[in-house]
């Protein structure tokens, strides 16, 4: 029978205690979970039946469910949907031969917790906005670049544009990334930033606050919102530690 | 505080949360691992998911914009 895993997971606790607080936590599929531990970290699993339907996204739903069920009680290293393993001895192997990088990632996300935030506009009014301000199509000179003025300079043209466009856009939004991260120097989250993820999406900001700043950072957030109402912000959270885990295991 | 700060769209949280289980966490690869054909489909409903959170967003901004409501 496979095995799914869940989260590595700090458990200072005695080992009773760690399993009452599991047991209270159905796995997918209604499963039990249970723990296998090395010192005071332990991989929660549950039992995994195959069968035709077994990767939905419902599953994938549930799966989060239980993470964010555990992340409650404990700290915790969530791993990546639909890793299964043959048994539990592979599991305690697992656990062995990485525990010290399981324990550096779970000191680091320790009383922590992570928020998303999106920032978004719209391409057509802000890129306008924007290259209004730098004076990017007046930049643009056909006389800079070619001697004659034929359909294909102007299609070069254009292309040029585009380019400047996009550079005047790419330095907003680094200065973007700047003005959040002094508007939140007091929070001092980690952070971790996607520029330009799509023409509409500026920036995709992950951030790992302590969980007595939660309701600082909100408000933070909230407050940088009002100033910039020229974009639209999308925060989610809090999260499980998902994007701060840095384990590829091989 | 600012309660609406954090989105509340059911939508739009599915697909945070899809994006965290499916492309985020400990990875574990290799012969340790049983791999699962199915989970490729539920990667491909996900990148479908993850462009629709634009498409969500705008369709509330063409929903609350009151200058665009007027044309």
């Amino acid at each position: 029978m496979k095995k799914i895993i869940y989260a590595i997971l700090s458990t200072n606790q005695s080992h009773t205690e760690i399993s009452d607080l599991v047991n209270d936590i159905k796995g997918i599929l209604d499963v039990d979970i249970y723990t296998l531990s090395f010192n005071d970290i332990s991989i929660a699993v549950s039992d995994f039946t195959p069968s035709n339907d077994i990767t939905n996204r419902e599953l994938a739903i549930d799966f989060a469910r239980v993470i964010e069920a555990l992340s409650q009680h404990l700290t915790l290293l969530p791993v990546r949907f639909g890793t299964f393993i043959k048994s539990d001895e592979m599991v305690h192997q697992l656990l062995t031969n990485h525990y010290d990088s399981f324990f550096r990632n779970l000191q680091k996300v320790e009383n922590k917790c992570e928020f998303g935030l999106k920032v978004l506009c719209d391409y057509d009014t802000f890129s306008k906005k924007i290259s209004a301000k730098a004076a990017v199509a007046e930049e643009v000179q056909p006389h800079e670049y070619f001697s004659t003025n034929t359909i294909h300079t102007n299609y070069l043209l254009e292309k040029i544009k585009k380019n400047k466009l996009e550079d005047t856009l790419l330095k907003h939004v680094e200065q973007l990334i700047e003005d959040i991260s002094g508007h939140l120097i007091q929070i001092n989250p980690d952070s971790k930033f996607k520029k330009m993820v799509t023409s509409n999406i500026l920036l995709d900001a992950v951030f790992l606050v302590k969980k007595n700043k939660k309701d600082e950072f909100i408000q933070a957030i909230g407050s940088f919102k009002q100033q910039h109402d020229d974009l639209q912000f999308l925060l989610t959270g809090s999260w499980p530690p998902y994007s701060f885990v840095d384990i590829v295991i091989k | 505080m600012e309660e609406n700060v954090i989105n509340q769209s059911k939508d739009i949280t599915i697909v945070e949360i899809l994006d965290r289980v499916l492309n985020k966490g400990v990875v574990i690869t290799g012969d340790i691992v049983i791999s699962v054909a199915e989970i490729d489909l539920v990667y491909v409903g996900l990148k479908l998911l993850v462009t629709s959170v634009e498409t969500m967003q705008e369709k509330r901004l063409t929903i609350v914009k009151p200058d665009q409501e007027k044309k």
